[in-house]
């Protein structure tokens, strides 16, 4: 797996699907591909947000601390981002992600991530159409359960 | 120092001037007679005037002295010389004529070279005294002494005045001799032409000395310029932040731009006037053969001088000038070199300089305790401002003692705390401690037996060891040398130039002073100290980042492979095998850049490192020989092509290019010409180009770059390639490079890397972590804990400390305190840099290790001035002081009581 294979699975993550090929190129190639053992956090509820991983391979929990113990809410699998909301509020970790089997991410810094931001415009009306298109569905869903 | 120069070089080296003078007076007759003997060879010899009265042999080597008419006349004869012919004469004459020339020259090398080691052993002096005299700067005139024109002054201004020592007393009386030998010789044949030449001489030597005044005040002008230069350098380097920060770069180079423009147009003037000068002493010294041929011709016309006088007076004067010349030539250096003096000792001027702190003397003074009750009587101290501070204060207290000096925002608390560490002099009233007074006390007593630690640490170059015992080197106890003949002469040498005898080489520090053994037992006081105020983790990272000198730390270096072979083993068994990719030499490391992969081993020399490996001859023909460059140039240009791409767009400078990027924002236009010109079809890679090429993919790691680039066999054409670059360094001798071997200690190495013998994997989520982990542990099961951290103590502190975090700064400056176990030990400001948990828990810690010792810590608020014995109050000029526990810390007694007794707290 190569830097090309890299930048393909970013292009399936909707945030970054309309950017420039040579920016996702950057982005690829300034972050760190890691590997995590089954079991291995990416990062504990609570703990300062870092960075942002995408899922190139395998996949992850995503676990709540609640009064009586940790659940599972959600399972994350091929090209999903994960940790992005907690480098752009810069809010601590609002859940423990965890490895559900040897899995493969890219580990995008945060410091990097938000420099290319500033740097790249195109970049940040990407990130900034995601996140209201997010926002949009959100507001559909809670005027669906208010309505139902 | 001497007012005068010429007093100053006198003092010093009366001796040695009279004995040059002396042999050089010696050497003249030797002089005159090599004169003589071309003409005596040609008359006597070859045109054989000496056997004309049909002599067949004439005498050689004839030594007879013609007594002068005043002493009766006759003639002393003391050696009739052997009778030779002619052809005996002519080689006899001639291997005297050869013998004087080698006494000639042999007094000419023996004198040059006494001048020059006179001159050299002057300037030592004389820079020394200076250097002194820094020593002795007070508090006041330190404030506006700068330090680069003080560096400038003590190396480069004296440097000519150390030039012109050897000829000071030397010059002028051969040369002066010289000239009036010649003209007492034009005088003898006519007194008239003598006068003559008297008289031009003397306007020489009355114009051009006023002429040259003005170049004297040029002169004064250029040193004084181009040390401020030198001070404005120092001082835009030591602010340059503040440069960055206001982007202050245009104001700068215009700053110096007219400075520099200001010190040429000085050199101009010096110029122009020099040669002005220069031109009428020539002229003037030519006048006088113009007289001679005019004025003496006429007269020798007229019939009244005979023409074999004028013609002998002519030649005379051919002799006259060139001394002369040289003669003003050294008087315009004798008064520039005075000119400079002046200007050193005026920066010098006794009235910025303390008192002379005798060293031996004060050595004498016995090393007793600094105890006693602490008695302060009607102190009075005044701001800056002139404002009182503290007025008319008295307290007494019993030392050892805690006292905590709350400021509550006044400086008084901070000035107080100067004082008792003597930082501050000027103050009204009286302090003692036990029966003596505070400013009686010898500064090497209380050098000893204070320690201050204010709020800028002040930290030297050199390891952190260096800086840790700064305090301790009070004299060397005892010689190191093992030369003792080498000794010998520095300390003659020294003796000869005023310098002091004792030399850094030696033991410095008292180890049974401290209550301890050696050198490691104060590394493990040292550890012990700086992990007691929480830079213990510090250590031992810079120990793990270090270096291992096999020499100093054998324990370590003993151990070494067997640590690394545990912490493998340790990797192995927990499943933590893939965390770390060890150095094997018949496998590629894909954690390894291709460089370390090529090399198997740690450049040492800097033509083995980063890029200039490309350029290194030896490793391309290595590599050349493994068939690899070309494969290597084609991965250059994939990876210009690729850093082309994406770097397209990020302005120059983004710190990004400096993080991710093989090339520089710099050269990315250069790189993508070379790309342009081959999308045209261009194959032809110049030289340069192709070097330039090579080096990228030298920094590239697979595991971490992820391009793609490598493929098995090209690996395998690396790993193989190693055994070439191996021989081909080998057989060039070359040194540059230690190579990695599994059963040995890699010396260029960091320990760390030494450790793990291996590069840890970038592709393991949390690898460096853990991996650092398993290292603690292993460190820890070893017992290497301390050896580890002895390494860490010799990290370098950089300039000012620089390398240093500023906690880790304070750390230093505090342990160097600590460690030279104070009798009184005064914090002032000094743990600012530490938040408020740290700070308290190195409190806790100082109050701990006391024992038989006061501290004095000024405090901003009273939140940890529980833990004290006395808490001190000021305000308005009075000070309160309550105490709350007496220092054995016996039962705490009501403070209101106590504030009676102990508070002298009078306004």
């Amino acid at each position: 797996m190569t830097l090309e294979t890299e930048v393909q699975s970013l292009r399936q993550v909707p945030m970054f699907r309309d950017i420039d090929p040579a920016r996702l190129k950057l982005l690829a190639f300034t972050s760190e591909r890691v590997q995590f053992a089954a079991g291995q956090r990416f990062f504990a509820q609570g703990d300062p947000s870092d960075a942002a991983y995408v899922l190139l391979d395998g996949r992850a929990s995503v676990l709540l601390n609640t009064p009586k113990g940790e659940i599972q809410v959600a399972e994350l699998s091929g090209n999903a981002l994960l940790g992005e909301m907690g480098i752009l509020s810069d809010t601590p970790r609002s859940a423990t992600i965890v490895a559900s089997e040897p899995t493969t991410a890219l580990r995008i810094d945060k410091r990097v991530f938000l420099e290319l931001l500033a740097q790249f415009p195109q970049m940040s009306l990407a990130v900034m159409r995601e996140l209201a298109q997010r926002l949009e569905r959100t507001n559909a869903q809670l005027v669906a359960q208010s309505s139902s | 120092m001497e007012k005068s120069l010429f007093r100053y070089i006198w003092t010093h080296s009366k001796r040695e001037q009279l004995f040059i003078c002396f042999v050089v007076l010696l050497s003249q007759p030797f002089y005159f007679i090599s004169l003589d003997l071309p003409r005596r060879i040609v008359n006597e010899a070859i045109q054989g005037e000496a056997f004309k009265d049909g002599n067949v042999t004439a005498p050689f080597l004839q030594l007879h002295f013609d007594l002068p008419q005043w002493l009766g006349g006759g003639s002393l004869r003391l050696f009739d010389g052997f009778e030779v012919g002619r052809v005996g004469l002519l080689l006899g004459l001639s291997c005297l004529f050869l013998f004087f020339v080698v006494v000639n020259n042999g007094f000419k090398y023996w004198i040059n070279l006494a001048k020059g080691i006179l001159g050299e052993r002057m300037l030592r002096r004389m820079r020394f005294d200076l250097f002194a005299m820094v020593l002795r700067f007070t508090p006041e005139a330190l404030r506006t002494v700068k330090s680069s024109e003080t560096a400038t002054i003590i190396k480069d201004e004296v440097e000519p005045i150390g030039g012109f020592i050897g000829d000071a007393f030397i010059t002028p009386v051969l040369l002066g001799m010289q000239a009036l030998t010649a003209l007492f010789f034009i005088m003898v044949q006519n007194v008239w032409l003598g006068l003559m030449a008297l008289a031009v001489i003397a306007v020489q030597f009355t114009i051009i000395p006023r002429l040259r005044r003005e170049l004297l005040r040029l002169g004064k002008q250029r040193q004084l310029a181009s040390r401020e230069l030198a001070g404005r350098i120092g001082e835009v380097l030591d602010g340059i932040e503040v440069v960055h920060v206001h982007n202050a770069y245009a104001w700068e180079r215009a700053e110096i731009g007219s400075r520099l423009f200001a010190l040429f147009s000085i050199r101009l003037k010096i110029y122009n006037r020099k040669f002005a000068v220069k031109f009428l002493n020539n002229f003037l010294s030519q006048v006088t053969p113009f007289l001679f041929y005019a004025v003496g011709g006429y007269f020798a016309l007229r019939g009244t001088l005979d023409i074999g006088q004028l013609v002998a007076v002519i030649s005379a004067y051919r002799e006259l000038p060139p001394p002369l010349k040289e003669l003003i030539d050294w008087d315009q250096q004798r008064l520039d070199v005075q000119v400079k003096y002046d200007q050193v000792t005026q920066h010098f001027a006794e009235e910025r300089l303390g008192p002379m702190i005798d060293a031996d003397a004060e050595a004498e003074a016995e090393d007793q305790p600094l105890a006693g009750p602490l008695v302060v009587e009607e102190l009075s101290l005044s701001g800056p401002h002139g404002d009182m501070i503290i007025e008319n204060a008295s307290f007494s207290l019993a030392l050892p003692t805690t006292v905590a000096m709350m400021s509550n925002g006044s400086p008084a608390a901070s000035m107080l705390a100067r004082v008792l560490a003597r930082r501050i002099t000027g103050f009204a009233g009286r302090i003692s401690i036990g029966d003596r007074d505070l400013t009686q006390i010898p500064m090497s007593l209380s050098g000893r037996r204070v320690a201050y630690a204010g709020v800028d640490p002040i930290i030297f170059p050199g390891s952190i060891r260096d800086n840790l015992v700064y305090g301790l080197r009070f004299k060397p106890t005892n010689r190191t040398e093992a030369d003792r003949r080498e000794v010998a002469r520095r300390v003659a040498e020294a003796a000869r130039s005023g310098n002091p005898f004792e030399s850094i080489s030696d033991c410095w520090i008292d180890y049974a002073r401290l209550g301890l053994k050696d050198e490691l037992d104060l590394d493990r006081a040292l550890v012990r100290l700086l992990e007691r105020i929480g830079m213990g983790e510090s250590i031992y990272l810079f120990g793990l980042a270090g270096r291992i000198d096999p020499e100093r730390h054998v324990a370590l270096a003993e151990r070494l492979v067997e640590a690394r072979n545990r912490l493998r083993e340790t990797f192995r068994s927990n499943g933590m095998a893939d965390l770390v990719e060890p150095f094997d030499v018949d496998r590629y490391n894909d954690q390894a850049s291709i460089a370390e992969n090529l090399l198997f081993g740690v450049p040492v020399s800097g033509e083995f490192m980063g890029r200039n490996l490309a350029d290194s001859p030896q490793f391309r023909s290595a590599i050349d020989r493994a068939g690899l460059t070309d494969g290597l140039i084609k991965m250059g240009l994939q990876i210009a092509e690729t850093m082309t791409e994406i770097f397209q767009g990020l302005p120059p400078g983004h710190s990004l290019f400096a993080q991710f990027s093989f090339i520089g924002a710099e050269e990315l236009p250069d790189f993508q010409a070379i790309l342009r010109r081959r999308a045209r079809g261009g194959h032809d890679l110049r030289r340069e180009e192709r070097t330039r090429l090579l080096a990228l993919p030298l920094a590239y790691i697979e595991a971490r770059h992820r391009l793609g680039l490598l493929d098995d066999s090209l690996k395998r054409q690396i790993v193989e390639a190693r055994s070439f670059v191996r021989g081909t360094l080998e057989k060039a001798g070359a040194t540059g490079v230690e190579f990695y071997d599994p059963d040995r200690i890699c010396m260029a190495a960091p320990l760390r890397d030494n450790l793990l013998f291996g590069r840890v994997n970038y592709q393991v989520a949390d690898a460096r972590h853990r991996v650092a982990e398993a290292i603690a542990a292993v460190i820890r099961e070893l017992d290497l804990l301390e050896d580890v951290e002895r390494i860490g103590l010799d990290h370098e502190v950089g300039a000012a400390g620089r390398l240093l975090s500023p906690q880790e700064r304070a750390s230093v400056n505090l342990v160097r305190c600590l460690v030279k176990r104070p009798d009184i030990l005064i914090i002032d400001g000094a743990l600012a840099p530490f938040d408020e948990e740290r700070a308290g828990k190195i409190l806790h810690a100082l109050l701990g290790d006391l024992e038989q010792q006061s501290l004095f810590m000024v405090l901003s608020n009273d939140r940890q001035a529980g833990a004290f014995d006395v808490q001190m109050r000021f305000n308005g000029g009075r000070i309160v002081a309550d105490q709350i526990a007496d220092s054995q810390g016996r039962a705490q007694r009501a403070a209101a009581e106590n504030a009676q007794n102990i508070a002298g707290e009078v306004a």
